[in-house]
Parts: structure tokens; C-alpha cells; sequence
């Protein structure tokens, strides 16, 4: 494994938009030259599908449950756009088992077969599933993976509610040494007075908008056209914006 | 169907075989789990229990607790408790509700040793996988954690034997004469993990001129002294004359030149194997005549050091069938891992002589001869009358002694 490494884990409130921007985020790493993983932490499995034009890949679970393990990271770990290497930990069907202690075996499995060196990514990036609701979701900021959390948010008062659970749940675990709270990344909803809602989230945190993106058109279109923003529309604002936030992160 | 056991028993857990590997330790050992459990472990899993003052306690962790996820509770309880013994350290033993839970036992046991200023260790165990994984788990642990520091080799020549528990030889003498062997080929004695000696003992693992590994719980340990100290490591189990004496020769040169890390067994030829005619005996020239090979059935040093012996002593045929954790490096080539009950009904089918636990006579048929070899962590104190220290018993008593096993009988003294 690169030492250096960028190790994030990106949170926030459900569909607030963070898969949306950890794939922008991989795409404007790797633009910089940099190799980058992107870890979806989430049954639902969505996290890298802009980056693999919708194609869906065999999740780190689905494959243990059906060889044990007996299968190899070759067979979970598949490039994407920009060589991004896409992986999805998977997990039960909805109502049914325990999504969180499937996050926790996946991402051993993958550190036991050796993913890190192997790949040796410059940037790894673990997509993590809505709210802090159970012990495997903290597992992403746990020691050996991501070094520094990432919460997006809104001004939407549900979203810095989320948000604000979730950087309670960070300085809690400061004593364990899990990840530090890097900052927050505001995915505007044209709320009023949506800036200074959530520079007083990061008031009381200590910390800071690491990085913004506005409310868009071009987003949605990307979207539904099955691809990241980044790669379709590389000129635009929004790539701009993503681009600056991935220099704030990452130096 | 796999992940089934319908006929025999099941082995003991990984949670126990970190309490198994850590009883002698001085440690405060906490397996964090419902109440209860810990009578799983003292009742089949432990022969020390009575005998032995060992701080092996549960933390009875409560149904709310589970669901709150209140590790707090778990860390004020281990917290007070090792300010009121004093232990050596502490080890935190996962099982299955943490494991569920996603219960972050390293992390915890970071925060009782920020507080108490004691050695504490989180083992993700969660009581599903085997002993044999706990084993290696604890051995590791304690290995990476206690023996280190600058030291030099011992004077005289010495020996640490590592991997050796109730679990895997009992109380039967078995570790008494595994000394005793490694004394008479010249070897003070150095550490043994885990019984036997204590913690200051092990901490100076270092010193020894080789170690001998004598079950896959111990091959972990080994490779961190090697890694650390360059230490070799030789796996065997010194069975039979003829391979005690091959697995001898390998640990002296291991010892004088630093040499290579082997399982002894690997380098014994298959019986029948040319060039090798030991001196006309009636008795193993009429065994010999037999084609169906000595399935061994246990852990994988135990079980290939005690065929190979056989192999070359009676130069019958065996193979190992090895239904715990392993690896390729202590298996001879030929050997099986078993890891389930269908695997072993299929490799029983027609067998003639099979040694293995007694409770698997229910899956051998009954034309066959079956030696008993009890396993302490597959059919815990049932079987002791019978268990012997096989490092003493002649091999040619042992298997010349057999007799057709039926089924459902219980030991035979
Ligand atoms: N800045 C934006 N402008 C417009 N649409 C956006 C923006 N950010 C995200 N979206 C849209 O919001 C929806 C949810 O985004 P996304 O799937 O990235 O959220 P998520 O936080 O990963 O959700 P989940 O919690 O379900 O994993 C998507 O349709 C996405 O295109
Ligand atoms: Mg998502």
C-alpha cells in the first residue's frame, strides 16, 4: 500500500448525493494522475454505477456467499471510467439479515486478500450508506481504513440533523483512534440562508465546508444519461467545483 | 449437505481456544458474551479448570446492551476489574452477539489499557470459527506483544515448543515427554506456549536456538520469532522412534545452522516408497500386505506426525484427514482438509483402519479397525480413560491392538 494514501469515507443523510460526489470526486483524482478505489458500503450497491455506465458488478458479499473464499479480487475489483477501480461490498436483501456487520466482513475480506497492496491506490474512497444507524457502518473509520470522514450535507434541516449525528459519532470515537472529521461538503439545495446553516454545523464541530457544488441541471441529466457529470460535462461549473474540492482533500 | 454436523460433535470454538492458549498467563480474560458460556468452556473445553487458578471470566453482556451497542459498560466493568487484580494483561475475547453487533473489541481493549496502563488485547473471534484459529489468534497476540526487546541466544542450546493446549494433547503426560525428548537430544527447556510457563518465560522466547511448532495454533507465533529474532521452526510431534528421532536430527541442524523451516513429516517418504526395508517383523509384514491405507484423523501436526511415524516405523500406508484450520505447509502431500462431516463419511467410505476421535466411529464402517485417538476439543472429557500420551505408547502395541469398532459401544479401556 501507498503510505501517503488518501483514505476517506464520505457520509451523509440517504440521498443527499454522495455517491454522486465520490464518483466525481474518483474522476477528478484520477484526472490529477492519481489511482483511485472507490468502496461502496451500502446493500443497495449504486455507489461506482456513473462510473461503469450502469453496468452493475458482483458484490465483495454476493461472491462470498456464493464461493466462500474461494474467488479473487480480480472478480470484485473492476475499472472503471478514468481507471478508477469500482468495488461494491453488497449486502442482504432489504429486510433481511444485517447490513452492517455485512459491511464489516466485506471490507475484511477485502483487506485479508490484500486489496490495498495489491492495487496500491493513491486515493481510496469508501462510499458509506446514509446514517451512522449501527455499529458496521462505523467500520469505514475504523483503524486500517479511511484516516479522515467526509459528511455531505444540505441546508435542509433533516440533512445538518443527519449531519450533525454523524460528526457526533466521529469525535465520539476520537478515543479509539478511528478517522478524524475532515469536513463538510455542502450539496446545495437552494434552501434560504443554506451557507450559513451549515457554517454553523461546522461551528459546532470545530470544522469547516471543505467543498460546495450547486444544485443542478446538468447533474440530473447525467444521471439519467447513466454517467458522472465529470465525464460528460468536464468544462462545466460542477466539475469545476468538484475539481476544487478534490484539491482541498487532497494536496 | 455442507455446514452440517448430523452424526458426530463439533470442535471447540475460537473463543475457547484463545482462553485455552491464555490460561496460564497471569492475563485477565474476558470473553464477551451471554452468561452462560463460560460453563461451555470450563465444563468440556478446560481440564486445567479445577486444578489451576486462571482469571477466565464473562462478561454476561445483556440483551439491551447488545442493542444499545454499550461498549461503555464492557470497558467500566474490565476497567475496575483489573484495578482489583492486577492482572498481566487484559484480553477481550469476541463471540458471537459482538460479532453481530460489529463490536470493535481492539478498539476497546485500546481504551481499558489508555486507562489502567495495562497490556490489552481485542481478539475478533466471534465463536464461530474453530479452536485452532483461536489458538493461533491468542499465540500470536501474546508472541507479537511480549516477546520483543533485544536478547541474544541462550547459552546452551534451547528449545521453546509452541502450540501445545489441553485442546490438542489433553493432561496426559503428552507435553511432560515432548520435554523430555527435546532434554535428551541436548536442549534446555524454553518456553512453552502455552503450558508450563509463564509470561516472564515467554516474553524471552528470543533466546532459543529453534522452535518447535506442534499444532497449526502455533505456526503464527513462530513465524513473528522468526520474522523478529530469526528464530527456525521445525513442526513435528515427536511420535514413534523412528520419526522422534528424524524429527531430532532436524531440530539439532535447525538449531546449529538456523536452517529451514519444515514440517519434521514432509520429508518422510510415503510408505512403500523404494529403497526403504526395515527388518523382516511378522506382525507389520502382514499389515504391510494390505493396500488400504491408516486414515489419521485430527489436527494437522498431530495427526501427520503421528502417520508419518507409523509410516515409517510400520511402514504402513496412512493418510491425514484434517478437519480444522491448516495449512498446505504441515500437511504432507496426499493429506485432506475435511472440513466437513460429509467430507470425512466420503473419505471413510471403504476405509479399513481409520485413528481418529472415538465419536467418529458413527461415520466408519464396521469392518474396520478403529484406533481411538481421543481429541480433547472434539469430544472433550468423555473419552479421557482412554486417552493416552502417544509419545510413550509403542506404535506396533498401538495399532497391532486395534480392534473392529462397533458402533454406538462407548471407549473401550
Ligand atoms: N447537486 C445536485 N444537483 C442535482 N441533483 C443532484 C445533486 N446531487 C445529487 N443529485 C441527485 O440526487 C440523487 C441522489 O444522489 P446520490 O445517489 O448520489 O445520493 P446518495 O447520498 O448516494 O444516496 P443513498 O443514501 O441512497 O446512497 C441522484 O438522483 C442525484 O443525481
Ligand atoms: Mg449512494
Amino acid at each position: 500500500m501507498n503510505q501517503n494514501a488518501l483514505k476517506i469515507a464520505v457520509y451523509g443523510k440517504g440521498g443527499i448525493g454522495k455517491s454522486t460526489i465520490c464518483s466525481a470526486l474518483s474522476l477528478a483524482l484520477a484526472e490529477r494522475g492519481l489511482k483511485v478505489m472507490q468502496i461502496g458500503c451500502d446493500p443497495k450497491a449504486d455507489s461506482t454505477m456513473s462510473l461503469r455506465a450502469g453496468r452493475r458488478l458482483p458484490t465483495v458479499l454476493a461472491t462470498m456467499r456464493e464461493r466462500k473464499d474461494d474467488f479473487s479480487l480480480e472478480d470484485v475489483c473492476l475499472e472503471g471510467a478514468g481507471g478508477v477501480i469500482c468495488v461494491e461490498a453488497g449486502g442482504p436483501l432489504p429486510g433481511l439479515g444485517c447490513a452492517g456487520r455485512g459491511i464489516i466482513t466485506a471490507l475484511e475480506k477485502l483487506k485479508a486478500k490484500g486489496v490495498y497492496g495489491r492495487y496500491s491506490p493513491d486515493a481510496v474512497i469508501y462510499d458509506v450508506l446514509g446514517d451512522v444507524v449501527c455499529g458496521g457502518f462505523s467500520m469505514p473509520m475504523r483503524s486500517g481504513f479511511a484516516d479522515r470522514v467526509y459528511i455531505v450535507t444540505s441546508g435542509e434541516n433533516m440533512s445538518i440533523y443527519a449531519a450533525a449525528n454523524i460528526a457526533s459519532a466521529v469525535r465520539n470515537f476520537g478515543e479509539r483512534g478511528y478517522a478524524a472529521l475532515g469536513g463538510f461538503i455542502l450539496n446545495r439545495r437552494d434552501v434560504e440562508n443554506e451557507r450559513e446553516k451549515v457554517l454553523a454545523l461546522c461551528g459546532d464541530f470545530d470544522s469547516e465546508i471543505t467543498g460546495e457544488l450547486p444544485l443542478s441541471e446538468k447533474i440530473r441529466e447525467a444521471e439519467a444519461r447513466g454517467k458522472s457529470f465529470m465525464e460528460l460535462f468536464p468544462k462545466s461549473e460542477e466539475a469545476e467545483c468538484v475539481r476544487a474540492l478534490s484539491r482541498a482533500i487532497f494536496t | 449437505m455442507r455446514q452440517v454436523t448430523g452424526l458426530t460433535s463439533t470442535y471447540s470454538s475460537d473463543e475457547f481456544g484463545i482462553c485455552s492458549a491464555l490460561f496460564e498467563l497471569g492475563g485477565l480474560v474476558v470473553m464477551h458474551d451471554a452468561s452462560g458460556c463460560n460453563s461451555t468452556y470450563t465444563t468440556h473445553d478446560e481440564p486445567r479448570w479445577y486444578d489451576m487458578d486462571s482469571m477466565v471470566y464473562i462478561s454476561a453482556v445483556s440483551e439491551i446492551e447488545a442493542i444499545m451497542g454499550d461498549d461503555d459498560k464492557l470497558i467500566r466493568d474490565v476497567v475496575s476489574a483489573a484495578r482489583e487484580l492486577k492482572p498481566r494483561f487484559t484480553a477481550l475475547i469476541g463471540a458471537p452477539i459482538p460479532y453481530m453487533i460489529g463490536t470493535d473489541l481492539p478498539a476497546v481493549a485500546g481504551i481499558v489499557e489508555e486507562e489502567t496502563g495495562i497490556p490489552s488485547i481485542g481478539f475478533p473471534a466471534n465463536g464461530m470459527g474453530l479452536y485452532t484459529k483461536g489458538i493461533s489468534m491468542a499465540l500470536a497476540a501474546v508472541t507479537e506483544r511480549f516477546a520483543q526487546g533485544e536478547t541474544g541466544r541462550s547459552r546452551e542450546p534451547s528449545m521453546n515448543v509452541i502450540g501445545l493446549t489441553p485442546l490438542d494433547f489433553s493432561l496426559n503426560g503428552t507435553a511432560e515427554s515432548i520435554w523430555r525428548w527435546a532434554e535428551a537430544l541436548g536442549f534446555r527447556r524454553g518456553a512453552c506456549m502455552a503450558m508450563g510457563s509463564s509470561l516472564d518465560e515467554i516474553s524471552r522466547a528470543g533466546e532459543a536456538h529453534v522452535n518447535l511448532v506442534v499444532s497449526y495454533g502455533g505456526l503464527e507465533a513462530a513465524r513473528i520469532l522468526e520474522r523478529r529474532y530469526g528464530t527456525p521452526w521445525i513442526a513435528g510431534v515427536p511420535f514413534g522412534k523412528a520419526f522422534a528421532e528424524r524429527l531430532g536430527q532436524l531440530v539439532l541442524e535447525a538449531a546449529g545452522t538456523g536452517g529451514r523451516e519444515m514440517a519434521a513429516y514432509r520429508s518422510v517418504p510415503r510408505a512403500g516408497a523404494a529403497g526403504r526395508d526395515p527388518a523382516p517383523n511378522p506382525a507389520r509384514d502382514a499389515a504391510r500386505g494390505k493396500e488400504s491405507p491408516l486414515l489419521v484423523v485430527g489436527e494437522s501436526v498431530y495427526s501427520a506426525s503421528f502417520a508419518a511415524a507409523v509410516e515409517l516405523e510400520l511402514n504402513i500406508p496412512t493418510r491425514v484427514l484434517c478437519p480444522v484450520d491448516t495449512e498446505d505447509v504441515l500437511l504432507r502431500e496426499g493429506d485432506r482438509r475435511t472440513p466437513e462431516e460429509d467430507d470425512l463419511i466420503e473419505a471413510f467410505r471403504g476405509a479399513e483402519r481409520v485413528a481418529a476421535d472415538p465419536l467418529f466411529r458413527q461415520l466408519v464402517p464396521e469392518t474396520a479397525e478403529f484406533f481411538d485417538l481421543p481429541h480433547e476439543a472434539f469430544s472433550g472429557r468423555i473419552y479421557d480413560r482412554v486417552n493416552r500420551n502417544m509419545v510413550d505408547v509403542p506404535l506396533d502395541g498401538f495399532i497391532f491392538g486395534g480392534t473392529k469398532a462397533p458402533r454406538g459401544k462407548g471407549p473401550r479401556g
